[in-house]
């Protein structure tokens, strides 16, 4: 066999472990329920809940954040996190959390919002706008 | 509709929007008088030239002219417009003015034409024969780019997007019926805070000028395959695509400076989708530059080579497809939002697939392949197996970033896997311990045929040396702990150091044809070493064992890193003790001062320092920190705010006369307790102590007079806390009868003073002391790491550049000799 064919099946072969690996590896996106019944972790995509409390209290515990949030199948669970609350994160509209379920709380080890003021900023706030006008 | 509104500066606009047409249109000419001077048989027919020649320059000139209209618009803060209302504000200095030109879709797209036509403008001058068919290639893409802004409705489908859009015609509200509505609108939206980075400045440019240059290799070969000239054209294309990876490699590298410094992301490279698709083009032109050296020297991997450098360009608008068209969604968090682009962006990749799997297909008969095959050990075959390794490293990298992709393509519902950094470093680095190898051994073969023998006994030699050196570095630097494919890389990135080193003093003996290379390698694998330490062992410094936790807490997620300070309170963290001083506010930041000290064994003070870690508050996008870093050579320490208390609406050091009538005010205090004391006697409190120095028959209360008969006593109080005195003088007094007491605050300390009644029988004083609960005084919770070695990637980059500038002098001689 040429040195040539042996290379390029080599070259496959690595690109199939690769691909082998990345769906090993792979995720999914899931509900609440799904966290329950999987073992290990996943994504949960969700909105926060406002009505509920968010507890991030610095002097008991710096490292230490709850809140609660729907998924999109509308049901609720509360989330800790290890850390502190991110910025302005009664704002978020969206929350991505990846992580596991450990008894009737979601333990996230990572979070990510979505503020639609950070990134989209085609919206005027009208309110603002006329609050100004009374300053004329 | 027909409302005339009042303030609005059209004309810039009105010219900017002139320019943008007047660049489509000159594109277009270029691109087709430069396709009909190629194709022109007529040798002395140069008008085709000519014409195209004179449509290039006013494309370059109308690109000049639109950037300073837009210029013009965004310094004179016409917030009339979007971009500049979006972007902009009245506060921003100007160089983040400059900044924020680049800060939108659109200016990006016209950074990239500018560097675009500069390049064109030096193709004209330098490509000599080239000229047509090259030109023509690049004015095409030069049409493509000037598409994206021209935001005009073409057949109902709106082409591109202007960056003279109107804010009324951009964005709905009820305040454009308003005819004199910009009366309304004061400032800008402003800069994201995570962008007011010198280095945002910079970033976007050289990155930009890269991203352009990858498309003068790309004309290249497809003018080759055109011109059926298969194998002339890779002799005037390496040395652009030696320019091109420098600059791209510089751009990426500067925008994980960024990263670094802002922390924001945790370290210089997050792996985010955009950062990777950065790479995507980087990769593949390396490996396209290689493979380029190899058929150059041999005539082997012709077709390797043209698709590799084809390939890089595709990846190019790839990775602009990726970062503008909003089809990352959730999985990146620089991504842009759709301009309603979509179908243009892909489109431009399209058009170019379409070109270059053309041009091969049709001459796929013709291109010079060899039959024969290549020595073994020979350096022509071990490069391009390093250059299909570099390939594959690609292929993973899109291949997991365009999970969003493919999602959106077979409809499937896949997520990224849940630990993805750990995911790419562990693939990656197997990827880069078998590059870095061949980046060495590679180096001690001869091109065709090399002695087998001798090459064994170096390359042994250099794997034992370099395999003692990686011990001690591992175990110096704590690698050891972690997964061994790392300690993998570190051996063969120090391995290929070594050799590449050797290369380099054999160099300067006499073959100095071969130091741009050797550098460029020793850079590359310092790089490697640089991020894996620095990566690797990141130390979490503020370590916190307080508090409820959580049991039994995923992974390392929960590495406890915040800590939380009171003000005035030193802390022991790690080796040094640490005290948060204070805040001062230089609008719209607001520094924290947290003084570090460094103590020996015997207690004596080491080392001291401040750090001012920063928040910066902007109404539009909430709190933003930046961290404050202290540099060593070897390590870096970082201080980074993670939580505040509420901000305050009165400033904190607001120490005047807070009278007893405010009952509010008591609600921030814990129970009063009242002292019965003499001159001379001590209270004890919480954190200190109390002395009664004296009493001030003559204390004064401003704006209240005293009449014959009225008294006003000051009691001379020294606080001691923590180290720190503070004085304070509350004040008694008789007015016309009646009883007042004037209170004092050490916010400082947390205190309150009253000095609430006088017992003359006793020969006493009664001293109320009102104390702050420990969570109403100022804290600031914050996390301080320590990334160590970073350095070495720094310094790799800046010897790679320096590799790359070499190669490129050393290609442009030959093309000169040849």
């Amino acid at each position: 066999m040429k040195k040539s064919s042996i290379l390029g099946l080599v070259t496959i072969a690595v690109a199939i472990a690769v691909i082998i690996s990345l769906y090993a590896n792979t995720s999914t996106y899931g509900s609440f329920k799904d966290a329950r019944s999987t073992n290990g972790q996943l994504h949960v995509i969700g909105y926060l809940d406002k009505q509920k409390d968010l507890y991030y209290d610095a002097a008991k515990d710096a490292n230490y954040f709850s809140f609660y949030m729907k998924d999109k199948k509308g049901e609720e669970c509360k989330v800790v996190f290890a850390g502190t609350k991110p910025q302005d994160f009664e704002r978020s509209e969206q929350i991505v959390l990846v992580g596991e379920m450990k008894g009737n709380e979601f333990q996230a080890s990572y979070i990510q919002m979505k503020c639609p003021s950070k990134y989209t900023k085609d919206r005027i706030d009208v309110t603002e706008a006329s609050a100004k006008k009374a300053n004329l | 509709m027909n409302t005339v509104y009042k303030g609005e500066h059209l004309l810039p606009g009105h010219i900017g929007q002139f320019f943008v047409v007047l660049s489509f249109a000159a594109a277009l000419l270029a691109a087709i008088s430069y396709y009909f001077a190629t194709t022109n048989t007529n040798k002395l027919d140069k008008s085709w030239l000519k014409m195209a020649r004179a449509a290039f320059y006013i494309n370059t000139l109308s690109i000049l002219g639109l950037g300073t209209c837009l210029f013009y618009v965004i310094y004179n803060h016409y917030f009339e417009y979007h971009y500049a209302w979006a972007y902009t504000s009245r506060s921003l200095p100007v160089y983040y003015i400059i900044a924020g030109f680049w800060n939108g879709q659109e200016g990006g797209f016209l950074l990239w034409a500018f560097w675009q036509a500069v390049l064109g403008n030096i193709l004209i001058r330098r490509s000599k024969s080239w000229e047509q068919p090259v030109m023509t290639i690049l004015s095409l893409s030069q049409v493509v780019l000037a598409s994206m802004l021209l935001g005009i409705e073409f057949l109902g489908q709106r082409i591109g997007s202007s960056p003279f859009l109107l804010l009324r015609n951009a964005v709905e509200g009820p305040i454009f019926s308003s005819p004199d509505y910009l009366s309304f609108i004061k400032d800008g939206q402003g800069m994201n805070p995570l962008l007011q980075n010198y280095w945002m400045v910079i970033h976007p440019p050289v990155l930009f000028l890269g991203l352009a240059s990858v498309a003068i290799p790309f004309c290249y070969a497809i003018a080759g395959l055109w011109q059926k000239r298969y194998k002339e054209w890779v002799n005037p294309a390496i040395p652009y695509t030696l320019f091109a990876v420098m600059i791209l490699g510089v751009g990426v590298i500067m925008g994980s400076l960024w990263a670094y410094e802002s922390l924001n992301f945790g370290g210089f490279w997050a792996w985010d989708p955009v950062e990777n698709a950065s790479i995507f083009p980087w990769l593949t032109l390396v490996a396209g530059l290689h493979v380029l050296i190899v058929f150059k020297n041999t005539g082997h991997s012709y077709f390797t080579a043209t698709v590799l450098i084809l390939l890089s360009f595709i990846m190019v608008l790839y990775e602009s497809f990726l970062a503008r068209s909003g089809v990352l969604g959730e999985t990146s968090v620089h991504a842009f939002t759709d301009l309603g682009m979509f179908g243009q962006l892909v489109g431009y990749m399209v058009i170019f697939l379409v070109l270059s799997v053309y041009f091969l297909v049709v001459r796929w008969k013709e291109l010079p392949i060899t039959k024969k095959d290549e020595e073994t050990y020979s350096r022509e075959f071990w490069m391009f197996v390093g250059a299909i390794f570099l390939s594959l490293s690609c292929f993973h990298l899109v291949l997991v970033t365009s999970i969003p992709v493919w999602n959106k393509m077979f409809g499937t519902k896949l997520a990224p896997p849940t630990d993805l950094v750990t995911h790419y470093n562990i693939i990656q680095a197997s990827f880069a311990v078998v590059i870095a190898i061949l980046m060495g051994f590679t180096q001690f073969l001869k091109y065709k045929k090399t002695d087998t023998t001798r090459f064994f006994i170096t390359t042994i030699l250099y794997l034992v040396f370099a395999a003692l050196i990686t011990a001690l570095v591992v175990y110096v630097s704590g690698i050891y702990k972690l997964h061994f494919v790392f300690q993998l890389v570190m051996l063969a990135a120090i391995f290929s150091i070594l050799i590449n080193a050797k290369v380099l003093a054999d160099a300067f003996k006499g073959k100095f044809k071969l130091t741009g290379s050797a550098v460029a390698h020793i850079g590359f694998g310092l790089m490697l070493v640089g991020a894996l330490i620095s990566a690797g062992t990141r130390k979490v410094v503020s370590t916190n064992d307080k508090g409820i936790g959580l049991a039994n807490f995923t992974k390392a997620a929960n590495e406890r890193e915040n800590i939380m300070i009171y003000k005035n309170e030193p802390m022991k963290m790690g080796p040094y003790v640490v005290t948060y001083l204070g805040d001062s506010v230089s609008e719209p930041n607001h520094y924290y001062k947290v003084n570090y000290k460094r103590f020996d064994d015997n207690g004596k003070l080491v080392e001291e320092f401040l750090l001012k870690p920063n928040v910066q508050i902007n109404p539009q996008m909430g709190l933003t920190p930046s961290p404050d870093t202290k540099h060593y050579l070897f390590r870096d320490l970082y201080t980074h705010i993670t939580a505040l208390p509420p901000l305050r609406t009165k400033p904190v050091n607001e120490t005047a006369d807070a009278g007893h009538g405010q009952e509010n005010d008591d609600q921030n205090y814990d129970e009063p307790v009242k002292h019965e004391i003499q001159v001379g006697d001590t209270i004890r409190y919480r954190e200190g102590y109390i002395v009664l120095k004296g009493l001030n028959k003559k204390a004064q209360v401003q704006d209240i007079p005293l009449g014959v008969n009225d008294v006003a006593v000051g009691a001379q109080l020294e606080v001691f806390s923590h180290d720190k005195t503070y004085e304070s003088e509350p004040v008694y007094m008789i007015k016309n009868g009646s009883v007042f007491d004037f209170a004092r605050k050490v916010d400082d300390a947390g205190l309150k003073l009253r000095f609430s009644k006088i017992l003359p029988d006793k020969g006493r004083v009664e001293i109320t002391v009102y104390q702050q609960p420990e969570n109403k005084k100022p804290w600031i919770v914050m996390s301080a790491l320590e990334f160590p070695y970073i350095n070495f990637l720094w310094s790799g980059t800046i010897i790679m550049v320096i590799g790359f500038l070499l190669s490129i002098f050393r290609r442009n001689k030959e093309l000169k000799t040849t």
